[in-house]
């Protein structure tokens, strides 16, 4: 992220040089996008990256397509490919998807924090508070952004306590769990209350349409155009401009293939969604809302990550805070930040979970320890580092669709009485998996402690 | 602790009355007072300072249990009478245990987040083992088996952590999670309970947590532990002043034997009380007994052993210790295992006060770890690491208990209870973090 690439074919001072045969350990922390000219190099360099640890997506894309296949084959009638199926797998993934970015921020500067389940809970019971009909009667909008704001607040609470006092974050947000599940149940009005939103008024349904509400197929399949075209468009454009300043860039048959890849992934979505999923007298089909939601989350966050100062100061704090800090960031500052952002993500997830149960939240409707050890599970999972540093928001969406598929799956099972344990059992040893794998590919491209 | 006594004297020229407060003020934070003090009034001046360098020891927390001592009863009278503090003491001895393993992972500078859950399984396995209908094992076989089941994860846990180098805490929290699905697996989605009078092991296993001594038993038994420990502490300190050592001034070692004396009558003179509202139920119950083995035994095991000496070097300083020689990953499997052997008995402990065990109860339990955490921090163990004593989970635990018991009493609901002991959290970790600052002057 933060090498010069300017650098790099100074030292290499050949166009075609072979990178198989030295500088191994350099093109190893150099992102193969950077180095490889040619396809045939970029696939090398990137194999070396494999094998050196730095794997990225590769192990949980590969365990999504473990499990899907793995469930297909058991589900009574191979029922988990259905498109019905898929498509509840979506929705139900897309809380975790959101609460899993959030959590990245708070990860990638090595701390954690243990109070995502409990402040998405609290956002999604503000904003369903306010928009009730005899109530506050807010505007969705504005109810939505009080959600946001107020959970912001409560993080940035979180981050002054960790960033400015250095009370360890996990006990700082260990606390906010206890606190704030207590706080849920006070503004819920009880242990027995609930809050449901009325379909029958527009402003309460616009929030229960979060993830319930569909787009219809043809205008899914405009707007997808519009995404992909969009993205192919800033991709092309911005690799031949850093060409045309002579600065290195990945080779055109890379960018192809990147547009293709994103081009295809939507067109399944959009066609796994358009199937009639309902009966043959009412049919439903169309995209949820919730999908171009997540996308727009993914995308600002992997703005905010990749292309800010405020994204590659994390990464600096993540990676020695101590560096950071003589360099001149304002380390506190940005934690507190990273912080506020992480809960007022979570925010957004807890009304889409809000959304996903019809519209009803109760204190039965989620456990908030079970959410943040999902999310904390689909960010690890998904390849985001414990340690600081490493990880993007693509591998919170990633994370969380493998947490949401093997959720959904095991409920598939009907196993009876060992369906409510699994539940617990399979998050439980799939983190367990991939903090192993983080901790050995971490050894493996040297950079661990003895101690 | 681990300071040489007898290199102490050294700097104050042999002078047998330095006077502590004036000058050598940060060597004096560091060596506890009972190595320097010659007389009472020396010692109780180098207690201060050390106060005032921030080694503040158990202070606070005995200050916070008066407080919470006298807040609740100014707000409802019953608390501190012998009924309702023979009940506090009785809800308090799983935070107690459970904060005293918690204390094991904490010492190392790591975190152990399954402790709760850990409890939860021994609870279900030691009452599924005495089942008549089921495994129907005579209630010692299944303690027994219970408690090296738990040591099982514990090992699991610890081998994790200490020799594939997994974050603690992470290691823990996905251990959680799984212990969760296997205990319900264990439960077999019902309903297990102990409470059936009919059958012996079970009338055993519900006594643990329910039964007590009778009132003369208690006041022998009190008579013959506070003599045991009081002579052993005369002739330890008898001993260790005839070889020419530093040892505490006479008077302090009478004065400690006199409050050993003390709080040992007024507990069994609280519990004496006939606490029944009808009938009779009275004497001090088992449970208090268990509690002070495992801290009396913790507590030599810590300040006594070698074992205790490296798991404070390894808090206090991970690369030092290894660099002396001491097997990292053997210490740190051993404390999980320790850590998880005491959460079982906990267990044994949970199952017993419950009575009948549901998926829900199981459930709950996990909460239990935040808690336990929370006692510890409390009590006075540091989050660092390398500073703590068993006897802190004890103090700590009966604050726990005392908040949850006194915001019961004035019917405070459930929710608001969470939110004060995460408030009292979160002021303990500060005041950790802030003397440790004090203490050392770093960041």
């Amino acid at each position: 992220m933060t090498a010069d690439p300017g650098e790099t074919p100074a030292t290499t001072s050949a166009r075609t040089v072979d990178l198989t045969e030295d500088a191994k350990v350099e093109a190893v922390d150099i992102p193969p996008e950077l180095v490889a000219q040619s396809l045939g190099q970029y696939t090398r360099a990137w194999l070396r990256q494999l094998r050196s640890g730095n794997s990225g997506v590769l192990p949980v894309v590969a365990a999504i397509v473990i499990v899907a296949v793995v469930f297909e084959i058991i589900t009574p009638e191979h029922a988990f490919l259905r498109p019905s199926n898929l498509v509840f797998i979506f929705g139900l993934s897309t809380v975790y998807m959101v609460l899993a970015i959030a959590e990245t921020a708070v990860l990638l500067l090595a701390e954690v924090d243990l109070s995502v389940g409990a402040v998405a809970l609290i956002g999604g019971v503000i904003a369903f508070k306010l928009v009730q009909q005899p109530g506050a009667n807010w505007p969705w909008w504005l109810a939505l952004l009080a959600a946001l704001v107020i959970c912001g607040a409560i993080g940035a609470a979180q981050g002054v306590l960790t960033a400015i006092l250095r009370i360890p974050s996990f006990v700082v947000t260990l606390a906010g769990f206890l606190l704030f599940s207590g706080i849920l149940i006070v503004i819920l009005g009880g242990a027995d209350s609930s809050v449901n939103l009325n379909t029958s008024d527009p402003n309460q349904n616009i929030i229960y349409e979060m993830v319930q509400g569909l787009i219809s197929p043809v205008v899914g399949w405009i707007v997808l155009v519009v995404l992909v075209v969009a993205y192919g468009a800033s991709l092309w454009l911005r690799t031949t401009s850093r060409r045309r300043q002579g600065l290195t860039a990945p080779p055109l048959a890379l960018i192809a293939i990147r547009i293709a890849l994103v081009a295809i992934i939507g067109a399944a979505v959009v066609i796994i969604c358009s199937v009639n999923r309902g009966s043959a007298l009412k049919s439903v089909t169309g995209i949820p809302w919730v999908i171009p939601i997540v996308l727009v989350v993914l995308g600002i966050w992997t703005l905010v990550l990749g292309r800010t100062r405020f994204g590659r100061y994390i990464y600096a704090i993540g990676g020695n805070p101590e560096a950071a800090r003589r360099a001149g960031v304002n380390v506190p500052g940005i934690r507190i930040w990273a912080f506020a952002l992480c809960s007022a993500t979570a925010a957004l997830g807890g009304i889409l979970l809000g959304s996903f149960f019809f519209g009803e939240y109760s204190t039965n409707t989620a456990d908030p320890g079970q959410l943040v050890l999902y999310s904390i599970a689909a960010a690890v999972i998904g390849g985001v580092s414990l340690f600081g540093g490493r990880g993007k928001a693509i591998h919170g969406i990633l994370g969380g669709l493998l947490i949401g598929s093997i959720a959904y799956g095991v409920s598939l099972l009907s196993l009876g009485s060992l369906s409510t344990p699994l539940e617990y059992i399979l998050p439980g040893a799939v983190l367990l998996a991939a903090v192993l794998i983080d901790v050995l590919s971490r050894r493996g491209s040297g950079g661990v402690n003895r101690v | 602790m681990t300071a040489d006594s007898g290199q102490t004297p050294a700097p104050t020229a042999g002078a047998g009355t330095v006077d502590l407060t004036a000058d050598a003020k940060v060597e004096a934070a560091d060596i506890p007072p009972e190595l320097v003090a010659q007389s009472l009034g020396q010692y109780f001046r180098a207690s201060w300072a050390r106060v005032r360098g921030g080694n503040s020891g158990v202070l606070p927390v005995v200050l916070g249990l008066v407080l919470v001592a006298i807040g609740f009863q100014i707000a409802n009278s019953k608390f501190l009478s012998a009924q309702n503090l023979v009940n506090l003491f009785e809800q308090s001895t799983v935070y107690m245990l459970l904060a005293i393993a918690e204390i094991f992972a904490l010492l190392l500078g790591e975190i152990d987040l399954s402790v709760g859950l850990v409890m939860g399984l021994g609870s279900v396995v030691v009452a599924e083992l005495v089942q008549p209908t089921g495994a129907n094992w005579p209630w010692w076989a299944a303690i027994i088996v219970t408690l090296i089941a738990c040591a099982a994860v514990g090992a699991i846990q610890g081998t994790m952590v200490a020799r594939l180098r997994m974050p603690s805490f992470i290691v823990t929290l996905g251990g959680l999670l799984i212990l969760e699905g296997v205990a319900i697996i264990v439960l077999g989605g019902s309903l297990v309970g102990i409470g059936n009078s009919a059958f012996h092991n079970e009338v055993v296993i519900y006594d643990i947590f329910w039964g007590s001594f009778s009132p003369v038993v208690s006041w022998i038994l009190m008579a013959v532990i506070v003599g045991a420990a009081g002579i052993g502490l005369w002739v330890r300190e008898a001993n260790k002043r005839r070889h020419g050592l530093e040892t505490p001034p006479p008077s302090l070692t009478a004065l400690k034997i006199l409050l050993m004396a003390v709080s040992g009558i007024a507990l069994v003179a609280i519990c004496n009380v006939n606490r029944a509202h009808f009938g009779t139920i009275e004497g001090v119950p088992y449970i208090i007994l268990i509690v002070l083995v495992v801290l009396v035994a913790c507590t030599v095991l810590l300040q006594r052993t070698r074992f205790g000496r490296y798991v404070y070097a390894i808090g206090g300083n991970a690369e030092a210790a290894r660099r002396a020689g001491v097997s990292l990953p053997a210490i740190r499997t051993w404390c999980f295992v320790l850590a998880s052997v005491i959460a079982g008995i906990a267990g044994v402990l949970f199952a017993s006060w419950q009575v009948s065990l549901t998926t829900n109860i199981i459930k709950a339990s996990n909460s239990y770890v935040l808690l336990a955490v929370a006692a510890a921090v409390i009590g006075g163990t540091s989050l660092f690491g390398g500073r703590g004593k068993t006897i802190h989970g004890v103090l700590g635990g009966l604050v726990i208990g005392g908040i949850y018991n006194g915001l019961y009493l004035l019917g405070v609901s459930s929710q608001w209870i969470d939110v004060a002991v995460a408030a009292v959290l979160l002021l303990a970790a500060l005041v950790d973090v802030l003397s440790r600052r004090g203490a050392t002057g770093q960041a």
